[in-house]
């Protein structure tokens, strides 16, 4: 009671509620009484104006710590980790998740999926760091790389000249060891009667000093030192001597050539190497085999090297800015032409997951993979969080009498906070132990899938650690929400029974089942684009008729009497047509910028891709030619080239056929010019290429169109005459379209997995939706049975259930396309030849989440509409 | 004496609160302090010397009626407790012998008798 109505008013509200709010609770009533009091004495004697600057002056006087500290409870609450309230607690959530059965199985469904989802993911990422990480010297194990600029482009290549890692260990003092690498081949080995073909290399002497790969046999130092050692693996040694000791000293012959001594044997390569060789063969002999790896134009070698550990990072840039011009002091080439080869540096623990460059510099490669299902696997759990949530907070209702109780009886916030925070991280242990059955079950499946030998790793603390991290991480998210919100309920007038939620908890809601619908389209249209672009490539067109093709290498005696075999093979049924080339359709053999022609810009550098082929071989390919192909008819045919339309756009003759041409310093003239087919994956474009024709079979690849249908007389044919020719080497051959089909391998193991991932999301969201649309039912059963008594159709109700829900759905719609847009253009920009971002993908997407949520949601709201409106209306 | 464990405006409000007494309040002890003085006096800053000789037991307090000026709240009403008596006088006796010992001649314009 104001009690000088007339002359003077309240003093300032806001102050009075600021000081309620800072002074000690215990205090308020006789510090805000004593303002008052006075205030009014002042209003009186000074006027109300005076007064209350007079009132803002005093009220800054009780700003003081005596004034603001809060008095400690004289009767402190129970502790915690009471054994009696942990019992209850314990008690009051196992009742909790036994009373409502549906919505426990679906908190702890969800979690488990997420969890084991991200487990896997988890698993994979792990896997991928742990490529090549171990290695003794792993720090300091380089690659070195080229940077080649031409034709206004740079372009990245990890071919090097095959006498710069001897020459770099020579120049170079803080280089400890050098050694090159060859390219993959296969080698047949013979020994006793036992032959077969293998995989291999040639590496440089240093290979086992560099690198950390245990010898059973032999040392480091004299395995690789003499032109006809070999180092073969513990499974070699196996297969073919029945163990490392006995195959020590012992005689090989390879390509029932050259015998060889195996001088060392090294232990299987572990899972985690991404080089893959059964043995190795020295570098003399490499050089031997291949005089031309002598020049310094050649850039077909790895050359790695292991730096001096003292001089760390520093010392390894330095010798980059080194080594930038070392390549144009030695290539006479380089020194004229306006042709640039820079050497630089990566490191080998990072040449696995760098390994895409753009312009030069390193932008990306498998790490994008494991950054993107890194990311895919927060989202996942996040989504399975969301749910629990939204489920959590809807259901608040249900909880709030027993929030009110345990406050009135003494509980403080903090208290309550914990109980939540802990029933949360309980279910999310059980969640857990799901899904690490789940994950011990799928990962079989998952390995087939991502060609991965990942165990789980059980025994490791790290792995324990990270299940602890997760299981805490994941509670925390999920529940800090929930049990914020439940605690901070008001007692009295939880216990009044008037609930009534701000719409703040609400908004916050659907914001969330808006992201989840988000998250899920963002996948949906992802895997939709992956497997469309998939699709395009095993589709497209290419040029040349990649079914019905078979590859066969022409080694031993094939390469010699590839004529008879040619000519006997004909005469057998199934085959149409053979010819041989360098490398084949799938994979391009390689490229060469020396060729001229009248009226070439002298300062042009184009590369052409080339290869060199038999007769027959438009006809093998099924290329569409302008102009002729080699024929046996034409003695001249050794200076004809063929071209395809690209080269002759880049060479600019308006009509090529019978134009002058040279290549490697040999003239000759075009006889023929091909379509533009695709060479290698649609990752490349299609580039100028020149065919010219060889006269030896030998090194190169013979492929062979069979009759459509008779594959397997086809093979039959192969075999047979294969044998005759060429006893001592075992048959083997490959499929074009299945080797085509490999070179988007790490596509469709990425297609497949987000289609998985895709439809974990949308599963586990819709389960969160299916939640919610049964709270929603349950808590308008009332409603409903009023409506359905009034006259409500069951469409009108279903449809008034729905509507909420579908309008979240749609707008995460609306946000989802412009990011999916973004994203996966940013995808297809691997491509250069893909497929458009068509609306009707997005549309498509859309479609899909609209109707599995109108799906999910039915099913609940179709059940409360068909409800006889006698039974939820009878209980009151 | 501990000197120290009084301070000046404590001394005052002390002081106040006896003169005061039975009714002697935060804003009475102001209201009183102000006119004493002429200077301007806030009820936190007595209401923070007052916390200070309570915790020392100097005066005592108890809450008293509400009031229809102070919005219905009641008010904490202080007396001097013994103790606080006794430091009361001990400080003025203190006082007291300091100043019988001033020569006359020292102020020659105060009357010290």
């Amino acid at each position: 009671m104001n009690p000088h109505p007339k002359v003077t008013p309240e003093p300032p509200v806001w102050i009075d509620r600021l000081l309620n709010r800072i002074c000690a609770p215990h205090l308020r009533e006789e510090v805000l009484g004593d303002l008052h009091e006075r205030y009014y004495l002042r209003a009186e004697r000074l006027g109300p104006k005076r007064a209350r600057a007079l009132y803002r002056r005093d009220v800054l006087a009780y700003l003081r710590p005596s004034v603001i500290r809060r008095k400690p409870n004289p009767e402190p609450s129970t502790h915690f980790a009471n054994p009696d309230m942990l019992r209850n607690y314990l008690l009051v959530a196992w009742r909790n998740l036994i009373h409502n059965k549906t919505f426990s199985a679906i908190n702890l469904l969800g979690l488990a999926l997420g969890m084991a989802c991200s487990l896997l993911i988890y698993l994979w990422i792990q896997d991928e760091y742990r490529m090549d990480a171990y290695h003794a010297n792993g720090p300091h194990l380089y690659h070195v790389l080229e940077r080649q600029f031409y034709d206004g482009k740079v372009e990245v290549g990890s071919g090097t000249p095959g006498l710069l890692p001897d020459e770099l260990k020579k120049q170079f003092p803080e280089i400890a060891a050098a050694a090159g690498l060859s390219w993959e081949e296969q080698h047949t080995f013979l020994v006793g009667n036992r032959f077969n073909k293998e995989k291999g290399r040639f590496a440089g002497a240093d290979w086992f000093r560099m690198y950390s790969v245990p010898l059973l046999q032999g040392t480091a130092e004299t395995a690789l030192d003499g032109p006809n050692n070999v180092a073969i693996s513990r499974k070699l040694a196996r297969n073919y001597f029945g163990s490392p000791e006995a195959a020590l000293g012992k005689s090989v012959r390879l390509d029932n050539k050259t015998d060889y001594r195996v001088s060392a044997v090294f232990e299987d390569l572990p899972e985690n190497s991404s080089l893959r060789y059964d043995f190795l063969l020295t570098w003399p002999d490499f050089i031997a085999r291949n005089e031309w790896l002598k020049e310094w134009g050649t850039n077909v070698i790895e050359t790695h090297l292991l730096l001096r550990p003292e001089g760390g990072e520093e010392a390894a840039a330095r010798l980059e800015v080194n080594l930038k011009s070392f390549l144009k002091s030695r290539s006479k080439s380089l020194q004229t032409g306006n042709f640039d080869i820079q050497l630089f540096l990566q490191k080998h623990q990072d040449a696995y997951l760098y390994s895409n460059f753009r312009n030069g510099y390193p932008d990306g490669g498998r790490i994008e993979y494991v950054r993107l299902f890194g990311i895919v696997a927060v989202l996942i759990l996040v989504i399975a969080c969301i749910n629990f949530m939204n489920l959590a907070t809807a259901r608040s209702a249900k909880r709030a009498r027993e929030v009110g109780v345990r406050k009135v009886v003494g509980a403080v916030r903090g208290l309550l906070i914990g109980q939540f925070l802990g029933e949360t991280l309980l279910l999310t242990l059980m969640a857990l132990g799901i899904a690490v059955g789940l994950t011990w079950l799928l990962l079989p499946t998952f390995n087939s899938l991502t060609d991965k030998h990942i165990s789980l790793g059980i025994t490791s603390p790290a792995f324990w650690g990270t299940l602890l991290a997760m299981t805490v991480l994941t509670g925390l998210l999920a529940g800090s929400y929930p049990a914020f919100f439940l605690s901070s309920f008001h007692p009295i007038r939880v216990l009044k029974g008037a609930i009534r939620f701000g719409s703040g908890a609400r908004f916050f809601r659907q914001g969330l089942v808006v992201f989840q619908f988000v998250l899920s389209m963002l996948l949906i249209v992802g895997t939709m684009v992956v497997y469309r672009q998939i699709e395009y490539t095993q589709t497209k067109n290419l040029g040349y008729d990649r079914e019905n093709l078979i590859y066969l290498q022409a080694e031993g005696d094939l390469g010699t009497k590839y004529e008879t075999f040619r000519e006997q093979l004909l005469r057998m049924p199934g085959i149409q047509t053979l010819t041989y080339m360098d490398g084949t359709p799938t994979h391009r053999h390689g490229s060469t910028g020396n060729v001229q022609w009248p009226g070439k810009d002298p300062n042009a550098s184009i590369q052409f891709q080339f290869s060199t082929v038999d007769y027959d071989f438009t006809k093998t390919l099924k290329l569409k030619l302008k102009g002729r192909d080699f024929s046996r008819e034409y003695g001249m045919d050794s200076v004809s080239f063929l071209i395809n339309e690209t080269a002759a756009r880049r060479i600019g003759y308006r009509e090529p056929l019978g134009k002058p041409l040279t290549m490697w310093g040999q003239a000759g003239t075009i006889i023929g010019v091909m379509e533009d087919f695709h060479a290698g994956s649609l990752h490349q474009p299609i580039e100028p290429t020149i065919v010219r024709l060889s006269t030896k079979a030998a090194g190169k690849n013979i492929i062979v169109r069979t009759q459509p249908g008779q594959t397997r007389e086809a093979l039959a044919s192969l075999e047979t005459v294969y044998r005759q020719v060429n006893p001592k080497f075992p048959f083997a051959y490959q499929f074009a379209d299945e080797e085509y089909r490999k070179l988007y391998h790490s596509e469709q193991v990425v297609g497949r997995l987000a289609n998985y991932f895709a439809f974990l999301a949308i599963f586990i969201s819709c389960l969160g939706l299916f939640g919610l649309s049964a709270f929603t039912a349950e808590q308008r059963t009332k409603e409903i049975g009023v409506r359905k008594v009034l006259g409500a159709s069951v469409f009108g109700i279903v449809s008034l259930l729905s509507k909420d829900f579908l309008r979240l759905v749609l707008i995460a719609i609306l946000i989802a396309c412009p990011l999916a847009w973004y994203a996966m253009s940013r995808w297809l920009q691997d491509f250069a030849y893909k497929t458009d971002l068509e609306w009707w993908l997005f549309a498509g997407a859309g479609a899909i989440a609209v109707g599995i949520a109108v799906l999910t949601i039915s099913f609940q709201s179709i059940k409360a509409a068909l409800l006889n409106p006698v039974k939820s209306l009878r209980s009151e | 004496m501990r000197r120290s464990d009084l301070g000046e405006f404590e001394e005052v409000v002390l002081l106040t609160v006896a003169v005061l007494a039975p009714t002697a309040y935060s804003v009475a002890i102001a209201e009183e302090l102000e006119q004493e003085t002429g200077q301007s006096v806030n009820t936190g800053a007595v209401h923070a010397a007052l916390q200070r000789l309570e915790d020392k037991g100097y005066v005592s307090s108890v809450l008293g009626e509400a009031t229809a000026v102070r919005g219905g709240r009641r008010k904490r009403l202080f007396t001097v407790t013994a103790l606080g008596g006794r430091v009361l006088g001990e400080v003025r006796s203190v006082r007291n012998r300091l100043w019988d010992r001033i020569e006359p001649q020292t102020f020659p314009g105060l009357d010290l008798a």
